[in-house]
């Protein structure tokens, strides 16, 4: 009949289609990959009427401030190019910087977290423009430390440490301890120097009724940071290079780090740590610490602009050995590199950009908002002794080589992972032994398909 | 993308839209393919549409559930590897038990609730003011979720306003931090969910109880019942069609719930709140493991497709 | 209802209950208003009413937040899908509803499928696909694929409506040689306000409340609908809670004001067949 036939043939129909659009196999062998070679142009006057996208995560104030100022200073020396500025929270831009990325209104320049997490994703993807070139140009290769700036190296398929550069950083980052020192110094402390003080210290004011270490771990990067310092200690730069680098026999189920779990966990336990630290984040930790609730905190230095407004010189900064007198240790780097979108219509632009907020002059006022340049400029005076402490810091442990990778470079899936993992363990629902195990398997399943 | 709750399943289940149209005088018809050609260009533009972003990327999350593909290079073809790796991935699995329990808190739970408090309420005259409540119950319905997950976040919180009530009564020791323990994240979760949908659910019972004519419940009490008899005797049976139409759009919120999950937990704290709909995200666009995420979401899909036909088994009145 | 006049008590016992859940429902809303309209600064929701109205946190967040840009974008995007989806539903459940032919029956069943298709299975591809072509952060990313979803619902709706109209009126206007365009648009259409009407307030609130599609499509910052930007906000501004409360509140405005004053027509729409008008 007919109408049975007119049936079939519009199911028919529809089937085709439908098969059709399914029938290719997705994805496409094709990318794009930038230029590397050939001149560039560097004089941002002879560049037209250009407006440069810029993705950052400079959210807290101090920060923000600075990089607006950055941004003002250079389309006030640059009429002709306009930077509209997108900043998000940590969180918020690592979950979204890759779909912009692959957006066909791609930004020009952002901010990327280096490692096999980002980078390696990105860059295996060409998302990310080459840079060596323009390193060339401007000169960039001679002002950093070699070993720090390989940070921001990557080969094309995706190893890290090695290969083509894809951006510079102009902030530096180091992990380490604040700690109260009215606080302290009411029970009779001094600022521990060894873990082992740290760990003498616990107890103590723990009895003194007061809370030892102020922690937030509900968005991950808290429990990183302070799993991440206890292991640079125990487990020494070498170890933990290999590890996060994928390099040599190194496994995470070894003895210092096993140690490293086991200290965490008995923390927790013990009840050294925020009761709770699971249900508090990062800014949240902060913020407490800066009202004075908890003797030590461990965070980064971008925590200490704001720390500085709170408790002025009632706070300070160190990083710890060992052993007393031994090697300090622990997680920092270059911040997040500026990277340029493969796609990005004016790169040269883009690249005279990224020179000017990576200048000395641009140092200079990252380091009047209280921050730490990754390059330190000559007239640095500390605006507070807190940014004096952190500096001290950092100089330590970049003159040892022992500023270490954060942990969550190792692979693609590792902050998911480690984070997940590490909040179990603070709660005491897994063991060390199996915390170990878990991370073990992650990083030998990652590096087999490298 | 479509109806958040899902409520045209309401409109779906309640009605019987096959109804006959009625028998037509007979009269000469034009030729057939005319007859044809004008629905067909009225049906036009809503199936192409429909064919191009709702048809054609279902059958194509099928396809792609076949192979292992980061969303990027060239895809290799995987077979059903996708499928037997989620079904044995433990943490996919405790995902879709995560499911489970939110289906306890979005839908058991309200419609338990609703259906004795509408039990209860039914043997009173109309009550007056159930206009201006039902406009306030029906709220949480209209209010996006994602301001209502960044409110419930805030009275979830350590120092939130849950906790600030127990501390008023006298209960501090039960103050904790919800959203951030391993045993209390997920019910957490779930009673946010519960608030969502109770009001809803009472709203819908409420209606359909109104319908339920009286002689049943005069011929109950006739013959000696009492309240509780009346309840299993009438009011349940006559509220069927209610409670298909109120589990399957409960079932189905608990089962696609993400925002919440987002705003709230992203998963954790470790996996505890991991649930399908945030794991089909966090594949396809953060770990680039787009033909498992694909595999999760037809699985999704199957799951709601059968437990809504299940559902709407219960009622053997209702046709679909 | 039976009309048996109960005791006092249940009458008490009723108002109690209602009581309870209207407030249990309203208390934590209300609590949001009082913190976006209470004094600047506060950390934490409270409930203590402040002394006087503050408009300092909407304002900030306004400003701070960007949030004209992203009602903007959100208004852009259901204004299209609704105008799109009650066209697109008022043609073919027209067709649908009215007309006799094969396949019929089928094609509506087809049209219902949409309605338990969850979001989340489509939307991976629909990403990758909308990508290589170029088309994602776009408008038409977001009012396309959603209004395909609405379309079951807003089919099954019409079609629901043009089968209470009366053939015999239909019939007499072709009679007279009426073409179907012209019994739509000029017999039909009129009576279909109300319907439209309810459709319309659904596709809006639906189409605003949206997080994940916009979420995945769009990365364009001034692009953002409402609910993301919200949920951007919510991390820089996460323990300031009277801002955050303010934003959340602007985010949700437009849709609460419209349910106010058309909430029969919402609550009949998405309860339809439950109760009657």
């Amino acid at each position: 009949m007919r109408s049975a036939v007119a049936h079939r043939t519009w199911l028919a129909t529809a089937l085709a289609i439908t098969v059709i659009l399914a029938g290719c196999t997705p994805g496409s062998t094709q990318r794009s990959s930038g230029p590397t070679e050939g001149p560039v142009e560097t004089d941002p006057a002879k560049m037209g009427t250009v407006t440069i996208t810029e993705w950052d995560i400079r959210n807290l104030p101090a920060q923000s401030a600075a990089q607006d100022k950055l941004n003002a200073a250079f389309e006030a020396k640059y009429p002709n190019i306009k930077i509209k500025r997108v900043v998000k929270q940590f969180t918020d831009y690592e979950r979204t910087i890759k779909l912009a990325l692959s957006s066909p209104k791609t930004p020009d320049v952002m901010q990327v977290n280096q490692g096999y997490g980002d980078l390696a994703k990105f860059v295996k993807a060409g998302l990310l423009l080459p840079q060596d070139n323009y390193a060339k140009a401007y000169g960039w290769t001679g002002r950093y430390n070699a070993a720090l700036l390989d940070q921001n190296r990557m080969t094309a398929d995706g190893h890290w440490g090695t290969g083509q550069l894809y951006g510079i950083s102009n902030q530096a980052e180091v992990v380490g301890l604040y700690y109260n020192k009215t606080l302290l110094s009411k029970i009779g402390l001094t600022p521990p120097r060894t873990l082992a003080d740290l760990q003498g210290d616990l107890p103590k004011i723990k009895a003194a009724g007061m809370l030892p270490i102020q922690l937030g771990t509900s968005d991950i990067n808290g429990a990183i940071h302070i799993f991440g310092l206890i292991q640079a200690v125990l487990a020494g730069p070498a170890a933990v290079n290999d590890l996060v680098f994928g390099k040599g026999d190194a496994s995470w189920t070894d003895q210092s780090t096993l140690e490293a779990a086991r200290t965490l966990q008995s923390w927790a336990t013990q009840g050294y740590v925020t009761p709770g630290a699971n249900g508090q984040n990062g800014t949240a930790m902060a913020a407490e610490f800066g009202k004075g609730h908890g003797v030590f905190m461990v965070d980064g230095n971008w925590s200490a602009p704001q720390l500085a407004t709170q408790l002025g010189p009632k706070v300070g900064f160190t990083v710890l050995s060992k052993v007393d007198g031994g090697k300090p240790a622990t997680e920092g780097g270059l911040s997040l590199l500026w990277g340029i979108s493969s796609r990005s219509k004016h790169p040269d632009a883009d690249a005279a950009y990224l020179n000017f907020i990576n200048s000395p002059a641009a140092e200079d006022v990252i380091a009047r908002g209280g921050d730490l340049p990754a390059v330190t400029p000559s007239s640095f005076k500390p605006v507070s002794g807190l940014q004096a402490d952190v500096y001290a810091s950092l100089q330590s442990v970049v003159q040892e080589g022992s500023l270490l990778p954060y942990l969550d470079y190792t692979t693609i899936n590792f902050y998911a992972v480690l984070g997940a993992n590490l909040q179990e363990l603070i709660s005491g629902r897994i063991s060390p032994e199996s915390f170990t195990k878990t991370l073990q398997t992650e990083y030998t399943t990652a590096k087999a398909s490298r | 993308m479509g109806p958040t709750t899902g409520p045209g399943v309401t409109a779906t289940l309640a009605r019987s839209p096959g109804a006959a149209t009625p028998a037509r005088p007979r009269r000469p018809r034009p030729r057939r393919r005319g007859r044809l050609i004008i629905p067909v260009l009225y049906l036009l533009p809503a199936a192409v549409l429909y064919a191009l972003f709702l048809l054609a990327p279902l059958a194509h999350t099928v396809w792609i559930s076949f192979f292992s593909w980061d969303g990027l290079s060239l895809a290799h073809w995987v077979g059903i590897q996708n499928y037997t790796d989620a079904l044995g991935n433990p943490e996919l699995r405790s995902a879709f038990l995560h499911s489970l329990v939110l289906i306890a808190f979005y839908a058991v739970l309200p419609i338990a609730a609703a259906l004795v408090l509408a039990g209860i309420m039914v043997r009173a005259p109309k009550l007056r003011l159930l206009g201006a409540a039902r406009v306030i119950l029906f709220l949480p319905q209209v209010v996006a979720t994602v301001v209502l997950a960044t409110l419930w976040a805030e009275l979830l919180g350590p120092t939130g306003g849950i906790n600030q009530l127990l501390k008023q009564v006298g209960l501090q020791g039960l103050a904790k931090p919800w959203l951030g323990g391993f045993t209390t994240a997920l019910p957490a979760v779930g009673l946010i969910g519960t608030w969502i949908e109770v009001g809803f659910c009472l709203l819908l019972f409420l209606a359909g109880a109104a319908q339920i004519p009286a002689e049943l419940y005069e011929a109950a009490r006739v013959d000696g019942a009492n309240a509780r008899q009346e309840f299993f005797a009438v009011t349940l049976p006559g509220l069927r069609g209610q409670i298909v139409i109120a589990l399957t759009l409960t079932v189905t919120a608990a089962l696609r719930t993400f925002d919440v999950i987002y705003i709230t937990t992203s998963g954790g704290p470790g996996t505890a709140t991991q649930v399908p709909a945030f794991e089909i995200y966090h594949r396809a666009f953060t770990i680039d493991l787009v033909g498992s995420a694909c595999a999760i979401g037809v699985m999704l899909t199957a799951i709601i497709f059968a437990l809504t036909f299940l559902i709407t088994r219960l009622d053997s009145g209702t046709r679909i | 209802m039976t009309n048996h006049p109960g005791p006092r008590r249940e009458v008490v016992v009723n108002y109690a209950i209602l009581g309870v859940f209207v407030a249990s429902t309203l208390l934590p809303l209300l609590g949001l208003v009082n913190s976006a309209l209470g004094p600047p600064g506060a950390g934490t929701a409270t409930l203590t009413i402040p002394h006087s109205l503050h408009l300092g946190n909407l304002t900030t967040a306004w400003r701070q937040g960007h949030f004209s840009q992203y009602m903007l974008s959100s208004l852009i995007v259901s204004g299209g899908a609704t105008i799109l989806c009650c066209t697109f539903s008022l043609l073919a459940g027209y067709a649908l509803g009215t007309m006799t032919f094969r396949g019929r029956e089928v094609i509506f069943y087809i049209f219902l499928l949409g309605i338990m298709v969850p979001e989340e299975a489509v939307i991976v591809p629909l990403y990758f696909d909308l990508r290589s072509l170029g088309l994602t952060d776009t408008y038409g990313s977001l009012i396309l694929p959603q209004t395909a979803g609405i379309l079951s619902f807003g089919i099954f709706w019409m079609r629901a409506f043009f089968k209470t109209t009366s053939p015999a009126l239909r019939e007499a206007a072709a009679m007279d040689g009426a073409s179907s365009w012209t019994i739509l648009t000029r017999i039909l259409l009129p009576i279909s306000r109300p319907a439209l009407v309810t459709l319309a307030m659904l596709t809006f609130m639906w189409t605003w409340n949206e997080f994940l599609l916009p979420l995945v499509m769009i990365s364009t910052e001034s692009m953002r609908t409402a609910p993301l930007g919200l949920s951007f906000f919510r991390s820089e501004y996460v323990t300031q809670f009277s801002l955050l409360s303010a934003a959340a509140l602007i985010v949700a405005a437009p849709v609460v004001v419209l349910y106010l004053f058309f909430n029969r027509k919402f609550i009949a729409g998405m309860m339809s067949g439950a109760i009657k008008e």
